[in-house]
């Protein structure tokens, strides 16, 4: 049967060695838990879908250095060589490449005059033509996609259409339809868009940004000196375009160059390495704490069945079974562990408003602590386990021997 | 009550076989007061510790309450030792974190009482050895005697048929030790069998029936005349050699 009552009396008048275990179980579950917390919060970041065919999908900049150059016939000759290569599914120029770190975004707004205008969320913005949606692999939920004569070749003034993502598409017009609405960027009357499609997802450049989910298309294929390129493409002819694409476009003009060819599961990679670094270096400082942890555990039990074990004779003597040996110590250990989890749970709690006040993280949610205490039980069980079992063969004999 | 016949235990190492106990033979009835006298490594300890269940034996037939101990399981062992048989050890063997009530207490909760029936058979049990006053004091605050009657306190508490004593008054001082004597001659008197390993010749003579264990067997003729012999002091206790 559970001895808790003098299982506490035993603890309260004895109390060094617990209350060493006590304070390292109070670190252990305040340090796990918000590790463990921000571990989460860094993987889940880590892990949100993307909306693109992140494997098939690379980028290319062409750098073009020849003075004569005609930059919107360029452009268009350009693209139409990359498409036409073998393994090529879809090609189109961009501004920007997404989860690259870098690219373009801007305020909208929307409205019936400039007395009810209401301000729209930032968003990363898109240039792109009609294969702008089949180069990045986005699915069409809504309305359609940019007619091929509906793109214009230039600058950002000529942007007439959009295509949203229904994460914007929800934050901007809750339930209702977007497709129609006509946003303007910046100040209302200035470059009117209509929607015309929504996008399941479509992410931007910048993956610390709130803004990431909000990724828009507008109909301008630009055209200029510098221009980026997103080409989709059969995964295993990837390695053969990076040779061919330069070589063909420096066939048709060789003043430029061509560089780039990092597909966007690389771009994700590289986004994401502080976030992996992190969630890398503080999984293992959970590991080794929840060792170091354990470690205390199994050689506070062993200790104590070395020190008790004329006790646990006189125990075993007096009818206590051999389960009976196992559950005092387990319930002696479960105490401590429970004790230091409450109090390291608080602190937890406590430190985890602290670092959401220095470093602007989300709020620890209880479940870490709980969650972690609840780990530190099974730990405690595994840990205790097994020293305890050999403490319950100790021999009731053991009773009357003098040494 | 006890019934030991032909029982052998031998302790095996690699280098040696040392004979405990061979072809050991006991009877001890009910409410009897027995000694075990023998100088040392003559089995004493090895026999209260297979009476009582402590530990095992490799040959022979003990029977303890009607019970075949032969072939018990671990479990049946400790639930027999809880019921049936109170312990009184040499160091009192007392638990130095707890309270004499709480000592006193460590067998009951084996034994699966309630809190108001533990709390109601410590009182009484401490009661009995005159330390009812004191079942707050932690063991280091009482005397060697005050400690020996916890741990006869905390035998009794179960009500067990039979008291095993191993050198009850080894740890104490003369006075100490013959108030113990009187205790156990007390809690014999009210019907518990008693046996006292011990090698103290006077104590010994106190007790109904001698025993002396020599080489692992019993140098007593009658001892399977236990219940004949009862009320007799056997004499072979006085020419034991205890000293």
């Amino acid at each position: 049967m559970l001895q808790i009552r003098p299982i506490i009396s035993m603890l309260m008048r004895s109390k060094s060695g617990p209350i060493l275990l006590l304070v390292q179980i109070i670190l252990s579950v305040a340090i796990v838990a918000n590790a463990s917390f921000i571990i989460t919060e860094r993987v889940s970041l880590m892990s949100r879908e993307s909306g693109i065919a992140e494997s098939e999908v690379f980028d290319l900049d062409i750098y073009n250095f020849d003075d004569g150059m005609d930059p919107v016939s360029q452009t268009k000759r350009d693209i139409e060589i990359i498409r036409n290569l073998e393994g090529v599914k879809a090609a189109t120029v961009s501004s920007m490449t997404p989860l690259s770190g870098g690219g373009w975004a801007s305020n909208f707004s929307y409205g019936t005059s400039k007395e009810d205008r209401v301000d729209a969320a930032n968003a990363p913005l898109y240039y792109g033509d009609e294969q702008m949606i089949a180069t990045l692999g986005l699915k069409l939920i809504e309305g359609r996609n940019f007619y091929p004569d509906e793109v214009l070749t230039g600058g950002s003034e000529l942007a007439s259409l959009l295509i949203v993502s229904k994460a914007y598409a929800q934050e901007t017009f809750g339930d209702e339809s977007p497709i129609g609405k006509v946003m303007y960027r910046g100040e209302i009357g200035n470059q009117p868009m209509k929607i015309i499609g929504v996008v399941e997802r479509l992410q931007g450049a910048w993956v610390d940004n709130n803004n990431l989910e909000r990724g828009m298309i507008i109909n301008v294929e630009l055209a200029a000196a510098f221009n980026r390129i997103l080409v989709r493409a059969d995964e295993e002819a990837i390695v053969g375009l990076k040779e061919a694409i330069p070589a063909a476009l420096h066939k048709e003009n060789p003043n430029r160059v061509v560089r780039g060819f990092t597909t966007i599961s690389e771009h994700r990679n590289i986004v994401y390495r502080d976030h992996e670094l992190m969630a890398t270096v503080l999984s293992m400082m959970v590991v080794l704490l929840l060792l170091i942890t354990s470690l205390g555990l199994a050689g506070m039990v062993m200790f104590n069945i070395e020190r008790r074990t004329k006790q646990i004779g006189t125990r075993r003597a007096l009818g206590a079974k051999k389960r009976d040996i196992v559950s005092f110590f387990l319930v002696e250990n479960y105490l401590i562990c429970i004790t230091g989890g409450v109090i390291g749970g608080l602190i937890a709690v406590q430190l985890g408003q602290q670092l959401m006040a220095l470093y602007s993280l989300p709020k620890l949610e209880l479940f870490y602590p709980i969650a972690t205490v609840a780990g530190l039980l099974v730990l405690t069980t595994f840990a205790v386990i097994f020293p305890a079992q050999k403490a319950a063969k100790i021999s009731p004999a053991t009773a009357t021997r003098s040494v | 009550m006890l019934s030991m016949k032909n029982i052998s235990k031998v302790f095996k190492t690699d280098l040696v076989e040392t004979h405990a106990l061979r072809d050991f033979n006991l009877a001890v009835n009910e409410g009897e007061f027995v000694a075990v006298t023998g100088p040392s490594g003559s089995g004493k300890t090895t026999f209260l510790n297979i009476a009582g269940l402590l530990e095992g034996f490799n040959h022979g037939d003990y029977f303890l309450d009607g019970v075949n101990i032969s072939n018990l399981s671990d479990n049946k062992s400790a639930a027999i030792r809880n019921e049936k048989i109170g312990f009184i050890f040499q160091g009192f063997n007392l638990i130095s974190d707890l309270n004499l009530a709480e000592n006193v207490e460590v067998p009951l909760r084996y034994r699966g009482f309630n809190a108001k029936e533990r709390k109601v058979r410590v009182e009484r049990a401490l009661e009995q050895v005159g330390l009812a006053a004191r079942m707050k004091h932690l063991p280091t605050q009482l005397s060697g005697g005050q400690q020996q009657r916890v741990a006869i306190a905390r035998a009794l508490a179960g009500e067990p048929r039979f008291l095993l004593a191993d050198e009850p008054t080894g740890n104490l001082d003369s006075l100490m030790a013959r108030q113990v004597m009187e205790l156990l001659e007390d809690i014999n008197k009210a019907g518990t069998t008693i046996i006292m390993v011990t090698h103290d010749a006077d104590l010994a003579r106190r007790a109904q029936r001698n025993i002396q264990i020599v080489d692992g067997q019993v140098c007593d003729f009658s001892m399977y005349q236990a219940g004949e012999n009862r009320g007799k002091t056997q004499s072979i206790a006085d020419a034991a050699s205890v000293a």
